[in-house]
């Protein structure tokens, strides 16, 4: 944050950033509850948007039903490939399940001041992209309507899963990723759905928000209490980030399949899992502070901030490939050898190549501090990443068991409408309750945000303005 | 409770039917192999049973749930095998070889355990029909009786009679005779005894050199086997008795013989040589000659000359000349489909004279009488010659389907059709039957009574093993129906064809005792006298390749292509399913600008097909094989339009004097655009260095050098071979054949007082007689009700990318729990190589290696998957959710998911239409959609012979019983049981110095063991 940290020796170093700094166009506490509120009240592109959505999801829904119904044949499964788009797009949207919580809890204990403004955001991208993932593991199954099988409860057979398989821990590890970061979403929601409450006026909503806000008073005691119990969710987040995806890459990391059974999974996979978070990120915020005009809330700034963490795991997982690259050829295990070599040149190489593409080339363009702070390319950039991230996942799970040990069985994998419906239907899921929850509670912490806006009564600013041209930009409505 | 016992001989009854046409429960018990059955001989109960549940009172001798057997022959091809079919409940389940007939000695092809496919056939005739207006329609047995008797009538007092046409599927023994005489009653000739894939030329030519139609021939005393295009593994002659001949000769390791293969195309006979001559069609007699010349000491100066016109390597010819003079005993055989193929023949076995074979290891003294009283191929074409010029008034055939098989140029639908009245006694729609007026369906064989006498000295029986399953009548008591009208024959016949056979074979009480073995010893007057018009030459043919058309192992000449199980076996040398495809040599591939998988055209003067490319490196460059078999266009929904039929371009020359069709000429090919998907299941063609299918040569195993072949990296870990069958690993049931000292006794302990995990079922698999057959696959089917896939109905019903036979298999989802690998120890992708023979080609069959260390069963997640006590990975259906984790982490490959509910009735996938579904084991489960399954080692059949010994009050004998593929498999190369228990072979076969394991490496610690093929 080297371009708007500059510390004066009149000024103190506290926790959170300046709004002088940060936010120079956003003045008063009216100013905020009347622009993030703003964003509560449907416009026609909302509505369009989430016709949209529920309409992929019906997509997706009509080719469940019939998959379920006909069997899993319908989708594009050739055996020995039995784990294709589906386990592909669980593990993709895990992974931009992560970046919420890495956004909001990690950031936060870190003190980064720019996560602020993009939090709630990638809070609650988490939620839905975590209730998302959950769908497909039941959704993969050969009999979906016996998924709870997998759930140790106690039941008259005396049956229990099998603890050692990898699939039972990823039960464990989504459920409770699930459970902490919906309980970390709801309780940062807690002062702003009291100020929503206040400012309603339809008695069912503001009983509603009520309960949601626990009869929050704005006293003293309550924001201490709610500042420890914040700071108390965000420490016992933090190792989840870590945990859960590391779990998910056991999927692959624990099976002997030639591609899988490697220790790097774990860590390859959570940075995996940030780079493609930060990109959802930018796919999301991006057309939002446009839409809303938010762009003096979400600034540049911010996004140049989020653009080097994306930068930053853009090379740690590229670090990971060359390094799979490595083992795979320095193992002399010829099985390996041959899957890499099949992988990157041979059957699968336009999946590489499209993987290496966006996910390790495209993003060394943010090294540019203009195209940093140009979130049409950031824009641009972020679908790259999210169909290089989804391609990271393909090219793990389908080349590895097209090729494995058994040269009789090396096969293909082609999928068919219905894993791409049911992949439509995904991203119609997801989009279908963000759009409902950007409707229903605020995209912004207005809370936070007034944390670091000058009081009320403070009718001069206390610290200097920044100097005239370096922040030109960031004022609202300079750029399209 | 309506209990009907009727004292009633079987096969006239007439059958009431329901709506659907099918009968749902028939219980008939007809006489069982248990001691017991004499005492109900008296007596054949036909007992009909029209309730949900079978047997309030039940028959004596029959107790439900526990299978009863009957010995009967089989009738898929002319060989006569003996076979035990198990029945339970009334209703066939499987047919199994019968272990104490000398033809097959217990093992049974594919074909023959298809023929419950047949018998069951959803496309059988439900009864009788007749023509009106253009249209076949049901009519019942006493209408089309009076109709048939009625045309006879005519035809005799028109004296029409001895123009009449009966063409008739060859079947030895009493038929054949039956027939000519009921025949001989009308007026009319004696019926042609139609096989179109009989080997016509080599029986013409032992009937020259020794008169006998088919000497025995001993490959086990042979050093040396030489084939002149003798496909005896695919079908040329007696296939199961040649294989267990064949095997039983490799198995001699060091001492087995070299065998060479002289043809244009390696079929499954020239993969299991050492050596392959790969001479152009048409030019082994020239070679035959030479080497006549060489080893009887004329010199070797003709062996160049002859080389140079069949375009083989002049070395490779001097040195089977030498080997010939060296090693003796030799065998030489000769399957002349060319024109010249009976000249051929002679000059072989001319080369056996000269060699010293003859009484050595070919014994005319023993021989086999599958073939006399065959017709040839020319008689048919007489036939079809006579029918054109509109000599023939009526016409009968029974079983054969000419219209299909005979050559394209013979037109023989054409000339079939221009008969006036033409009736059929088969029991399934075909090309021919379609054609017919009156429709007379006969029992399947399994129905009927009958005999054979594949042997000298004895007499094979035929015994109904069941009640009718359609309103189906034997043919021989509905032409002793129609004698019985005319007065002037009444009196020859007795009442049905089965008192007929009996009386003729030594009566009642010698045929009672003998039919639960279903031999007896005896001698039987057989027609020796073979229908043969000399055959005339095609003369010369053009086209720039040869075309080598060949008998596809699994269909034949395509009356197997209404089977599933047959359709679904990949071919054992091309590995496809579902699809009749051109081979090419890739070098001539190449030349033609043509992948695989793109589609081209087949031209002769005669027609042309167009199909899928498949390459294939067991070819001559300059020939182009097709398989025939498919292309049918009216034999049933697991037929038609499926393939194309290769008949079509052959033109109508023959042998002139065998009579038999010649199936090489010339051709044009050229590339048609487009392509299709090849429905193979074949993934890559080699092993990569993998070590899979294993062999050693002569040289080593003499030398006792039987290490590995496979790569070696360095710092790799040792995986040398583990002796037997040690697995140290808590998850497994080994605790005692582990390390001994280990404390950790793995899952259940083996000296668990109970004796649960006493046991380690285990199986070795010798690839030195493995010959890659897949009978072992067929009886999987069979046994464990597994589901064929292929038919176009199975696939996605909104899919319309995805559509027609095979789909399923394109996409990899073929069930077979059991499948034969074939590999090609080449350096180079087999669809990608110059022209060279020499090449070794390894078949492995691969199936669930019951690991002891099993990776499939950590990951699953509900414990679907689980290590039983006794060494067996259990797969649990109904737990199974279907994660499919388990498939993905087999480096086996062995495990198969139900991707539809191919088990479930109410589907359009379903795999067994009503009544296939008559032929589905009862121990096993059959599955629903969205579990996998996969090799269980034949539960089904350890808890039966456990029960049985607990019951018994006694301990399991060694080697008591089988797995369903170690029954099967004619090379007798799988050896399942005990591997704990010394007094088991499988524990003693399990410390070969050959045997290893698969993938040792990665310490799965296999229950299969394989033991190394020896390459001479």
């Amino acid at each position: 944050m080297a371009t708007i940290a500059r510390p004066t020796d009149e000024m103190p170093r506290p926790n959170i950033a300046k709004a002088g700094l940060q936010l120079p166009a956003v003045k008063d506490y009216e100013q905020v509850d009347r622009e993030i509120m703003a964003t509560l009240r449907p416009t026609k592109g909302w509505f369009a948007a989430l016709t949209v959505a529920i309409v992929c999801l019906m997509i997706g829904g009509a080719a469940w039903t019939y998959q379920i119904h006909e069997g899993l044949g319908v989708a594009g499964y050739n055996p020995p490939v039995m784990w294709g788009v589906y386990i592909v797009t669980f593990v993709f949207w895990i992974g931009i399940g992560h970046a919420g919580t890495l956004i909001s809890a990690i950031l936060y204990l870190f003190r980064a001041g720019f996560r602020t403004t993009i939090y709630r955001c990638a809070e609650a991208m988490t939620v839905f992209a975590v209730m998302t993932a959950g769908l497909f593991p039941i959704l993969h199954l050969g009999r979906p309507w016996k998924f709870f099988w997998l759930i140790p409860y106690p039941n008259w057979r005396l049956l229990w899963p099998q603890f050692k398989s990898p699939l039972v821990w990823d039960v464990f590890a989504i459920s409770t990723y699930l459970t902490i970061s919906t309980t970390f979403l709801f309780i940062g929601l807690i002062p702003d759905v009291a100020t929503l409450r206040d400012a309603e006026k339809n008695p069912i909503k503001k009983q509603i928000f009520s309960v949601l806000s626990f009869g929050w008073r704005n006293s003293e005691a309550e924001w201490r209490h709610f500042a420890r119990a914040y700071l108390f969710l965000a420490a016992f987040s933090t190792p989840l980030v870590l945990s859960v995806h590391s779990v998910v890459s056991f999927d692959f990391a624990m099976a002997l399949v030639p591609g899988w059974h490697t220790t790097i999974f774990a860590p390859y996979f959570v940075a995996g899992a940030i780079f493609s978070g930060m990109g959802m990120v930018f796919t999301i915020i991006i057309p939002i502070r446009k839409f809303f005009k938010l762009q003096h809330y979400v600034t540049l700034n911010h996004l140049d901030a989020g653009a080097k963490l994306c930068l930053f795991t853009s090379m740690v997982v590229g670090c990971a490939y060359m390094v799979e690259f490595f083992i795979g050829w320095y193992g002399a295990v010829p099985v390996e050898q041959e899957y890499w070599w099949n992988r990157v040149f041979g059957q699968w190489w336009w999946a590489a190549w499209i993987m290496l593409t966006c996910n390790m080339i495209l993003p060394l363009s943010l090294f540019s501090q203009s195209l940093r702070r140009n979130p049409t390319w950031l824009f641009i950039l972020s679908l790259f990443i999210n169909l290089g991230m989804w391609f990271e996942r393909f090219v793990i799970i389908v080349p590895g068991l097209s090729h494995e040990y058994e040269p009789w069985q090396w096969s293909t994998y082609v999928p068919t409408f219905v894993d791409y419906s049911i992949l439509i239907g995904s991203f119609g899921w997801f989009f279908m309750w963000f759009l409902l929850f950007i409707r229903q509670l605020p995209v912004i912490a207005i809370s936070e945000v007034k944390e670091i806006v000058p009081p009320r009564l403070r009718r001069v600013h206390p610290y200097p303005p920044a100097p005239e041209g370096e922040f030109a930009s960031d004022t609202p409505g300079a750029h399209a | 409770m309506s209990l009907e016992v009727r004292d009633t001989a079987v096969g006239d009854t007439p059958v009431s039917e329901t709506e659907t046409g099918v009968k749902r429960r028939d219980f008939l018990k007809v006489l069982g192999v248990s001691g017991a059955a004499a005492a109900v001989t008296a007596c054949y109960p036909n007992d009909k049973v029209e309730k949900l549940i079978p047997y309030v009172a039940s028959p004596d001798n029959t107790v439900p749930g526990v299978s009863t057997y009957y010995a009967t022959t089989c009738r898929e091809c002319a060989a006569g095998c003996g076979v035990l079919v198990e029945t339970r409940d009334g209703r066939a389940i499987k047919a199994e070889g019968n272990p104490d007939h000398p033809v097959n000695r217990g093992a049974l092809c594919g074909r023959g355990q298809s023929a419950l496919q047949g018998l069951y056939n959803p496309d059988r005739f439900r009864g009788p029909m007749t023509r009106e207006s253009g249209k076949l329609v049901p009519v019942t047995w006493e209408r089309a009786l009076q109709l048939f008797s009625q045309k006879l009538g005519e035809a005799k007092s028109k004296g029409q009679s001895a123009s009449a046409v009966f063409i008739s599927q060859h079947e030895q023994g009493s038929f054949g005779p039956f027939l000519d005489q009921w025949l001989g009653g009308y007026g009319m000739p004696a019926h042609i005894s139609y096989d179109a894939e009989a080997p016509l030329s080599t029986i013409a030519a032992n009937r020259a050199s020794y008169n006998v139609s088919w000497p025995n021939l001993e490959f086990g005393a042979a050093k040396v086997i030489v084939s002149f295009g003798a496909d005896y593994l695919d079908g040329w002659g007696l296939s199961v008795t040649q294989q267990l001949a064949f095997a039983d000769a490799r198995a001699k390791l060091d001492g087995g013989p070299k065998v060479y293969y002289v043809g244009a195309r390696r079929s499954l006979t020239g993969l299991n040589s050492d050596v392959w001559i790969p001479a152009k069609p048409g030019s082994e007699k020239t070679l035959a000659d030479a080497l006549l010349a060489a080893v009887s000491g004329k010199g070797t100066g003709g062996l160049k000359a002859a080389a140079d016109s069949a375009g083989v390597a002049v070395a490779s010819l001097e040195a089977l000349a030498r080997e010939l003079q060296t090693s003796k005993p030799s065998l030489v055989l000769a399957g002349g489909n060319g024109e010249d193929g009976t000249a051929l023949g002679v000059a072989a076995n001319d080369l056996n004279k000269a060699l010293g074979n003859v009484g050595v290891t070919v014994k005319p003294a023993f021989s086999s009488l599958a073939f006399e009283g065959l017709s040839s191929h020319s008689a048919v074409r007489d036939a079809a010659e006579r029918m054109a010029a509109g000599n023939v008034a009526i016409a009968f055939v029974r079983g054969a389907n000419p219209a299909y098989s005979m050559p394209g140029a013979v037109k023989f639908a054409e000339a079939f059709a221009k008969v006036p009245f033409k009736v059929s006694f088969s029991s399934y729609p075909d090309e021919t039957t379609d054609l017919c007026d009156l429709i007379l369906p006969d029992n399947h064989s399994l129905e009927s009574w009958g005999d054979a006498v594949p042997t000298i000295g004895m007499i094979g029986l035929q015994q109904p093993v069941m009640d009718p399953v359609f309103n189906t009548r034997a043919t021989g008591d509905v032409l002793i129906a129609a004698a019985k009208g005319d007065p002037s024959m009444a009196a020859k016949y007795p009442a049905d064809y089965r008192a007929w056979i009996t009386a003729r074979s030594g009566g009642v009480v010698a045929i009672t005792k003998a039919l639960p073995t279903g031999m007896m010893a005896s001698a039987l007057a057989y027609s020796r006298v073979s229908k043969i018009v000399s055959g005339k030459s095609a003369g010369a043919t053009a086209g720039d390749y040869f075309l080598h058309v060949y008998s596809s192992p699994a269909l034949g000449d395509g009356r197997g292509a209404n089977k599933p199980w047959l359709q679904e076996l990949p071919d054992p040398v091309t590995k496809i399913a579902w699809q009749t495809v051109i081979e090419l040599h890739p070098e001539t591939a190449m030349k033609l600008g043509i992948e695989e998988g793109e589609l081209a055209t087949v031209e002769t003067k005669q027609g042309s097909v167009t199909a899928p490319v498949y390459l294939f490196i067991g070819l001559r460059p300059d020939t182009i094989g097709i398989a025939t078999g498919r292309g049918h266009t009216s034999y049933g929904r697991y037929a038609n339009g499926c393939g194309v039929n290769a008949m079509a371009l052959l033109p109508a020359g023959e042998d002139s004097r065998s009579g038999a069709v010649s199936l090489v000429t010339k051709a044009s090919l050229r590339k048609a655009g487009g392509a299709a998907r090849l429905i193979t299941t074949e993934g890559a063609g080699r092993q990569h260095g993998r070590g899979i299918a294993r062999a050693l040569t002569v040289a080593q195993l003499v030398a006792g050098d039987t290490k590995d072949e496979k790569e070696v990296f360095v710092g790799q870990a040792s995986n040398d071979f583990l002796p037997g069958l040690r697995s140290p690993v808590a998850n497994d049931a080994q605790g005692d054949l582990g390390d001994p000292k280990s404390k950790d006794h793995g899952q259940y302990d083996p000296n668990h007082w109970s004796g649960v995990a006493k046991r380690r079922w285990a199986m070795t698999i010798d690839l030195a007689r493995c010959t890659g057959c897949a009978a072992c696959v067929t009886a999987c089917y069979s046994e464990n009700n597994i589901p064929t896939v292929g038919a176009p109905w199975q696939g996605p019903r909104v899919m319309p990318d995805r559509s027609g036979f095979g789909m399923n298999i394109t996409r990899s989802r073929e069930m077979a729990w059991i499948r034969l690998e074939r590999y090609f120890e080449i350096d180079r992708e087999p669809k990608d190589v110059a022209f060279n023979p020499d090449f070794d080609t390894r078949v492995i069959p691969m199936l669930c290696q019951q690991c002891g260390n099993a990776p499939c069963e950590p990951v699953c997640p509900v414990y679907a998957t689980y290590h039983s006590p006794d060494g067996l990975n259990v797969q649990v259906y109904n737990r199974c959710v279907g994660t499919r984790y388990c498939s993905n982490n087999c480096p086996y490959k062995v495990r198969y998911f139900n991707w539809f509910g191919y088990g479930e009735p109410n589907r359009s996938q379903y795999a067994f239409p009503e009544p296939l579904n008559w032929q589905l084991n009862p121990d096993v489960t059959v599955r629903g959609k969205g579990v996998m399954e996969k090799c269980t080692f034949c539960v089904q059949r350890i808890k039966e012979a456990e029960n049985r010994a607990t019951l018994e009050k006694r301990e399991l004998q060694p080697d008591e019983f089988t797995v369903a593929c170690a029954q099967a498999c004619p090379s007798r190369a799988i050896v399942f049981g005990d591997a704990a228990d010394p007094k088991w072979s499988v524990s003693k076969m399990v410390n070969d110095e050959r045997a290893y394991h698969v993938f040792e490496e990665l310490n799965t610690y296999t229950a299969v063991v394989y033991l190394k093929k020896v390459n001479h």
